[in-house]
């Protein structure tokens, strides 16, 4: 495959990209290990990470047109794969939610987080391929519904987090497609009013749960938490970020937050925590800066790109890694609520670390590419 | 393809998502610093808090042994349900208190009283919430496990009483410190905690700072569970010392004995050396049983059992010893003579008084038992004749009687090693009342002070300590039950943080006697009289022994009519004595309440133990005895 590389091509093949993903994810697999030195967690990330390179360097090589022509072919499968797992005896049931499927070899994959890129590129093929000019609403209800089925199935199983990761991705193409910044701004004060409505709607009708009652009342008021209900998250949270100070724990692994189990999930969504807690403040603003210099290298391929549906690709990729950091970081931080968002390229999951690397093969892809035309 | 061409503005729309992406980023430092930076400390602490739990390592009291080495008091390792504040420390748990008491058979009251208290505590106090737990008990915590976290099982050290009710107002017990008492500043500052066992009662309590150990504790981490993951530092307890009493088990035993037997099985016996103070025998029936105190006070059945002892009329919890007072009848007429001799109302040579079969106040006869004509003082001992004393107490005028209150130091208490002492109550506490209330002192008060009724009130333990010192040349001493501490060592290195200073032996601080200063005749006179009472056909002439000569005095306090057999309101019988006369070893004192004439009850319980110091002491007198009667 290399081969059909002309040499051209190889040498704007995004070097530096490539390298912060695979430095960002190393890190990850470290403070993986901080988070669980016992289990495997952590050498498992390191075989996915092999396996996301390969598919980086694939994806890379390819000629994304011809992807983003296929597209509908993607979504479809896309869409197959996300019925199947809702099917019993081929999608497991972790923690209530029907979200993976079982492989051999492989282990267990996450269909939803996979099926963005689809999603993605539908999204791009269709709004890449319009005429300049103001959107129109027919245009919008085609972008909503591409959207729309994949979250519905992604509601059945259910995955409010994963679904919730999907709304960045259309909110970037509409965006970008022209909409209007009225419009925009409509939808913002909207976003505003209705939100808060909504929540107070749903807590008066029941719709939302008793533990998603409390995982918002704890933001307001961590010291008031449960210690045993579902709040507490949070507040461990806070206290392990908090006590990493300056520079981190040094040597005192034993005692850390996620050894003695105050902190869930150290592994998966609180992966930033055991970060705070090992590397402190200087390893947090590391992180952060690491991931601002892969969003500007990534903003800045979108700006070169060879044509519109690779540039929206590229934001799209941009706008959903920006919102899931964001997300989990937040969460992490005590000021968003504990929703179920890995932290891109840090988070251990195989699912995740290879959508992800896959997203970035299309950007290097595209950057690859753009003088072609 | 150059955005900047786009009509819509595209290059910009791409700069705002820009933007709006280190918006975002920027956001999430600046939440960083805030969390990390400014309240780093704070929740470094926080964390350090959940994780480090001491867990105290109790330290065994020191042990009771009599003062030949026998045991009497001890602590036994047994399993106890604890209850931890902190799982429960921000959650309702009135829902608990069913399950608990289902789950555990505790009192109701008690659980709520508990949890209502431990709520107040810090998060990391940990209370007893039941002693001694069956093998029932303690599957139900461990299969509770998850639902009630804050249940452990703990090994700790009980209080063991191996005697039961005997001697037990001496030894007292043991029992957790009360909120009431915590809130003491004198006590803050000892570092007491909520839960601590103290002393409650007799020894346990008059000693217990050197009875108790000085806890030890463990520092451990635990997981979020509270499950124990390593352990960082043991600072292992100091025992408490060890006390050697002076009380001699075996008499003991025979008072405890001879008071099971009395008609009402009410009374006391105390038995002193009265060479030095040292208490051999205090007995006080009825009594109680430590060990409920101490295993049962948390189940149902074992609080109705405590709450008994406080509502019963006959008052177990009430060391007669030293906190009854009793109207001392005759036996007052002891230290009344040494005092007429000491003010010189009579003398050595001239000790006549007329007994005149009673005297007459105004228009009032109080009688006297007999005639007894003329008598000198020791005839007058020997025979109890109350009329000698109406008018030696005249005599001597009320005034004389308080002079001698205050020689015999009966205004106040002896100072016997042990907690709540009550003191003798006479003439000298009354009279302010008496002339406040009738306008002056009349001369019928001091008749009847004279021998020992109405305004004289004494507890048994200051008759015993005031008539032993005829035996013994006027040497009052302290009466008291400690021998001696046994010494304790050192815990850990002097330069350590942790190091607990070896604790020295001692013995009780003897204080110099009191010196009732008599004469050798006027000594002799007293005495003489004393001895008469047993081997002269005096009132107690049925403890007349072979080889074995006992001083003593009767006395039969009044508690409704003199003599007069009324119910369960008889009189009580009184016998202070000592023996040998001339070179006295041991002094007992016996009263039995409400059971009449002197004579006829102390006597044979003060016989029953002269018997068992005999027989320990000298058992070829005991055999003497034997061959004798034969």
């Amino acid at each position: 495959m290399v081969a059909i590389i002309e040499k051209r091509n190889f040498r704007d093949f995004d070097w530096l990209v490539a390298l912060l993903a695979v430095a960002i994810v190393c890190f990850g697999v470290w403070q993986i290990y901080n988070a669980q030195p016992e289990t495997t967690y952590w050498s498992k990330q390191i075989t996915g990470l092999f396996i996301a390179l390969v598919a980086l360097i694939v994806v890379a090589t390819s000629d994304y047109r011809r992807i983003i022509d296929a597209a509908p072919f993607f979504y479809g499968i896309g869409l197959i794969l996300l019925i199947l797992v809702l099917v019993p005896g081929i999608g497991m049931r972790i923690n209530g939610q029907q979200a993976w499927i079982k492989l051999p070899l492989v282990g267990q994959f996450q269909p939803s987080e996979f099926v963005k890129i689809p999603v993605v590129l539908m999204l791009a093929k269709y709004f890449g391929s319009r005429k300049a000019g103001t959107l129109r609403l027919k245009e919008v209800i085609v972008g909503v519904g591409i959207l729309a089925v994949p979250l519905a199935l992604i509601m059945f199983e259910p995955d409010a987090g994963q679904a919730m990761t999907y709304f960045p991705i259309l909110a970037v193409v509409l965006f970008l497609s022209a909409v209007k910044i009225r419009y925009v701004a409509l939808t913002i004060v909207a976003g505003l009013i209705f939100v808060p409505l909504a929540y107070y709607i749903g807590v008066e009708t029941g719709k939302i749960k008793g533990y998603q009652q409390e995982r918002i009342k704890v933001i307001l008021d961590p010291e008031a938490a449960d210690p045993r209900g579902y709040g507490y998250h949070t507040v461990q949270s806070m206290i392990t970020v908090g006590k990493g100070s300056l520079t981190g724990i040094k040597g005192d692994t034993d005692n850390s937050q996620s050894v003695l189990k105050f902190l869930p999930e150290p592994h998966t969504d609180f992966i930033f925590a055991v970060t705070a807690e090992n590397t402190g403040f200087v390893g947090c603003i590391s992180l952060l800066l690491a991931y601002a210099l892969l969003l500007s290298r990534l903003v800045a391929g979108a700006k070169q790109a060879g044509d519109r549906a690779g540039m929206l690709v590229i934001m799209a990729i941009v706008g959903s890694l920006t919102f899931q950091i964001f997300i989990n970081v937040g969460m992490t931080l005590g000021f968003l609520p504990v929703i179920g968002v890995p932290l891109p390229l840090m988070s251990a999951g195989l699912s995740a670390v290879l959508s992800t690397f896959i997203a970035i093969g299309f950007v290097i892809s595209i950057k690859m590419r753009r003088f072609v035309n | 393809m150059k955005l900047n061409d786009q009509a819509q503005n595209l290059g910009f729309r791409v700069g705002v998502i820009q933007v709006l992406a280190f918006i975002l980023l920027a956001i999430l430092g600046v939440r960083l610093y805030y969390l990390q930076i400014v309240k780093g400390e704070y929740y470094s602490e926080k964390a350090e808090n959940q994780r480090i739990r001491f867990i105290p390592i109790p330290a065994p009291r020191g042990a009771i042994f009599d003062r030949n080495g026998k045991l009497l008091v001890d602590s036994r390792p047994i399993y106890n349900v604890t209850l931890s504040n902190e799982p429960i420390k921000r959650i309702d748990v009135s829902d608990r208190i069913e399950d608990y008491m289902r789950g555990l058979n505790v009192d109701r009251q008690f659980l709520i009283e508990r949890l209502n208290f431990i709520k107040k505590q810090p998060e990391f106090e940990t209370l007893v919430l039941k002693e001694n737990a069956t093998i029932q008990d303690i599957v139900w915590v461990e299969s509770h496990n998850s639902e009630y976290p804050e249940l452990r099982i703990e090994l700790q050290p009980q209080r063991f009483y191996p005697h039961g009710k005997m001697m037990a107002h001496v030894l007292g017990y043991v029992g957790e410190i009360s909120p009431k008492q915590l809130e003491k500043p004198e006590v803050k500052e000892k570092g007491f905690r909520p839960g601590d066992i103290v002393g409650k009662g007799g020894l346990e309590q008059y000693y217990d700072e050197f009875l108790r150990g000085r806890p030890g504790h463990r520092k451990v981490v635990v997981d979020s569970r509270g499950r124990v993951q390593n352990e960082i530092e043991v600072v292992p307890p100091q025992a408490g010392q060890d006390l050697i009493s002076t009380i001699d088990l075996d008499l003991q035993i025979a008072a405890e004995e001879q008071l099971a037997n009395s008609v009402t099985k009410r009374g006391t016996i105390i038995s002193m050396d009265p060479n030095n103070g040292e208490i051999l025998v205090m007995a006080s029936a009825p009594s109680f049983d430590p060990n409920t105190f101490v295993t049962r006070s948390t189940t149902p059945e074992g609080r109705k059992e405590i709450s008994g002892y406080y509502t019963n009329e006959q008052r177990p919890l009430l060391n007669r010893a030293i906190q009854g007072r009793y109207h001392p009848g005759s036996t007052w007429k002891i230290p009344e003579s040494v005092a007429a001799l000491q003010q010189g109302a009579i003398t050595v040579a001239r000790s006549n008084i007329v007994c005149g079969g009673g005297i007459t106040i105004g228009n009032k006869h109080t009688r006297c038992m007999g005639n007894h004509g003329s008598p000198a003082l020791p005839y007058a001992i020997t025979k109890s004749c109350d009329g000698y004393y109406y008018r030696l107490a005249l005599k001597m005028g009320i005034e004389g009687l308080i002079k001698m209150v205050e020689e015999f130091e009966y205004d106040k208490p002896t100072g016997v090693d042990l907690p709540n002492e009550k003191a003798t109550r006479t003439p000298k506490y009354w009279k302010p009342y008496v002339e406040k209330r009738e306008g002056k002192w009349s001369d019928i008060r001091t008749v009847f002070a004279s021998i020992g009724q109405d305004t004289v009130e004494a507890t048994p333990i200051s008759m015993l300590r005031a008539v032993s010192v005829v035996g013994v040349e006027g040497k009052m001493f302290v009466p008291h039950l400690l021998k001696e501490f046994k010494p304790v060592s050192a815990i850990g290195e002097e330069a350590e943080p942790n190091f607990i200073p070896e604790r020295a032996s001692f013995g009780f601080s003897h204080a110099e006697p009191k010196i009732i200063e008599m004469t050798p005749q006027q000594n002799k006179l007293v005495l003489e009289g004393m001895w008469g009472v047993v081997n002269a056909g005096g009132t107690a002439a049925r403890l007349k022994m072979a080889n074995f000569e006992i001083a003593g005095k009767t006395g039969t306090a009044q508690v409704a009519a003199l003599g007069k057999d009324v119910g369960k309101n008889k009189d009580h019988s009184w016998f202070v004595s000592f023996a040998p006369a001339y070179k006295p070893e041991i002094a007992i004192i016996a009263l039995i309440e409400n059971s009449g004439f002197g004579a006829s009850h102390a006597v044979p319980a003060v016989k029953g133990v002269y018997d068992a110091y005999l027989l320990k002491n000298h058992p070829n007198i005991l055999e003497g005895q034997q061959i004798a009667k034969k």
